[in-house]
């Protein structure tokens, strides 16, 4: 108590302090005074605009037909119809798949491979963190650098170690460019995984596996009696938590391929906002959204109420 | 144990061991090599681009790249609007997400329900928002605005600052603000000269991490900026398709932008955890 300043003192007769009409006012409503500044702004940015969208979807809103007509679905309609719009909603879910079982698989191993300690382990530490403070835009330049046709070094090095001429676009030619923009993505989060499942494993209390060392239980053996059981819950909230990020993939396509060649690599978010910003078909954009939110939200509500669920029990 | 088991067993270890470190050492390679690149590739004069074998590190580096991509491709610009919008954000983030997180722990407002809520904004799409938030703007008068664009990024951070802050003051005991209301404190009073000075280091491990996500973010200002109050991340649309290969324009571009959210972030591992998992985990 004694580094804490209180200014106000206790009345000698022990009698409740005076306050102003005011302050008696504030200190009855203090707890959702608190939280009023960041509800409101949440309301204002996030969930008027949510409803200003609904109303877009259902009239004519298009920079290129006027009047603001109600259309019914039509909206919805050509976005449902339109086979690009599938064919991002298809690329969204296999990168989501891809990138958090690569980057949930090497996060794994990196988090094994560094739980015990050894000389250097804090170096090592921090730059295994360094790509999660990198905007994935500059991740996506960097790696753009790295692959392109003729500037990056990687198909020389390709050359060198299989012997023959590799001339490989990788920012244009399929499925290269599709490895490409995994290898950024995997490349930016694996450590988030990585920082998750390594913080489970550190839990683990050790005398666990000294106790099945005794009982000549083997490392694999003990890997999947002992570190799964525990490190569960870890990576459950570790997958889902990336999960719902990755779907939103948008900027290292964005900087890598633009959605290239022709609508080959667009994703959800993608595809919505070439619709909305390039073209100017807002109220398709807005209908697609909605849709794309909706699917989100199943996502969302089935694997937070699983994430719930481990952590009650 | 007899003198038979025991050179097995040390075998049994040796080996994951090595392994171990192999498997470090390459996943490190991967991580430096695109850092390696982009930073030679700031300093390599532009004779040496197309070199081959690649110039792996250039004879007579040049700073040329960074003076042309700051002044000449407006990166200096880029450069102060993304402090200004993302310290203001940061600043504003932090206390209305302190505030709110002191409510929700202290007095459990709302119950689960708000608390919820905010954490599902953090999983809202920011594309479903956008197009909607843009005609706001438009309107508003908003659009391309430094004030726009910190009010979209101190709402975009505050689900994680709430949280952050949430699990802190949860795991703060509260006897120390109960012993200032005896003394005649009001709960404001409570709260900003007892509860906030002891919450400190949270408070400044959760602006960090919202500094950081404002100064990578490239989704929202892509839209709701153009000319005026665009931020460092946007203005590497310039170098896309390197068109008159822009190469070292665009590493020194990103080795300015990169350099203080990496140093920022290795200042605050040790919160990481809770920072990735807001508050989720204790690490």
């Amino acid at each position: 108590m004694a580094n804490v300043a209180i200014t106000r003192k206790i009345p000698v007769t022990g009698a409740a302090p005076k306050l102003s009409v005011f302050s008696e006012w504030a200190d009855r409503r203090f707890k959702w005074l608190l939280v009023a500044p960041a509800v409101v702004l949440i309301l204002a940015l996030s969930i008027y605009p949510l409803i200003f969208s609904l109303v877009v979807s259902f009239i004519n809103y298009d920079f290129q037909i006027p009047g603001h007509a109600y259309v019914g679905w039509k909206n919805f309609r050509q976005v449902v119809f339109d086979p690009v719009a599938r064919s991002s909603i298809v690329l969204t879910a296999f990168f989501a798949a891809a990138n958090v079982i690569i980057e949930f698989l090497l996060g794994l191993v990196l988090a094994l491979a560094m739980v015990k300690h050894f000389r250097g382990r804090g170096v090592v530490m921090s730059i295994l963190i360094v790509p999660l403070f990198i905007s994935p835009v500059i991740v996506g330049q960097a790696w753009a650098l790295l692959l392109q046709r003729p500037f990056g070094p990687t198909n020389y090095i390709l050359s060198q170690l299989l012997g023959t001429d590799v001339k490989i676009s990788w920012l244009t030619e399929s499925p290269w460019l599709y490895f490409a923009i995994i290898t950024a993505d995997v490349w930016q989060w694996t450590p988030f995984m990585f920082v998750i499942l390594l913080a489970g494993l550190t839990a683990i209390p050790q005398n666990l596996y000294e106790a099945a060392e005794l009982d000549g239980v083997g490392a694999w053996r003990s890997f999947w009696a002992i570190t799964v059981p525990h490190l569960g819950p870890m990576m459950l909230l570790a997958v889902t938590l990336r999960l719902l990020d990755t779907i939103k993939l948008f900027d290292t396509i964005f900087i890598m391929t633009g959605g290239g060649p022709g609508t080959k690599t667009y994703t959800a978010s993608y595809y919505l906002y070439t619709l909305g910003f390039t073209q100017f078909h807002l109220s398709n954009a807005t209908a697609g959204s909605w849709i794309f939110l909706i699917l989100t939200a199943l996502v969302v509500t089935v694997l937070v109420r699983r994430l719930l669920k481990v952590e009650q029990s | 144990m007899t003198a038979t088991v025991q050179p097995a067993r040390k075998r049994l270890r040796r080996r994951p061991a090595f392994g171990r470190f192999v498997f470090l050492g390459f996943y490190l390679l991967f991580v430096l090599a695109p850092l390696y690149w982009v930073l030679i590739t700031s300093i390599k004069p532009s004779n040496d681009y197309l070199a081959v074998p690649p110039v792996w590190f250039p004879s007579e580096p040049t700073f040329i790249h960074y003076t042309v991509s700051l002044f000449a491709y407006r990166g200096l610009k880029g450069l102060t609007n993304s402090l200004i919008i993302s310290l203001s954000a940061t600043v504003l983030s932090a206390l209305l997400g302190t505030f709110m997180a002191y409510s929700l722990a202290r007095f459990n407002t709302g119950g689960k329900h708000l608390s919820f809520w905010v954490l599902s904004q953090r999983f809202l799409p920011p594309v479903a928002i956008i197009l909607p938030v843009f005609l706001i703007y438009r309107n508003a008068g908003l659009h391309d605005t430094h004030v726009g664009l910190i009010i979209a990024y101190t709402v975009f951070t505050l689900p994680v600052s709430v949280w952050m802050m949430y699990a802190y003051f949860r795991q703060l005991p509260r006897s120390m603000e109960d012993a200032a209301l005896v003394d005649g404190c009001t709960r404001w009073q409570a709260f900003w000269r007892v509860a906030m000075p002891l919450a400190a280091p949270g408070i400044v491990a959760a602006a960090v991490f919202a500094f950081i996500a404002c100064w990578t973010e490239f989704f929202f200002a892509l839209v709701l900026t153009s000319r005026d109050a665009f931020t460092l991340p946007t203005v590497f649309r310039a170098f896309i398709g390197f068109q008159g290969a822009l190469y070292g324009e665009a590493s020194a571009l990103a080795i300015v932008s990169l350099a203080p959210s990496i140093a920022l972030g290795i200042l605050v591992q040790r919160h990481l955890v809770r920072g990735l998992t807001m508050g989720a985990v204790r690490g």
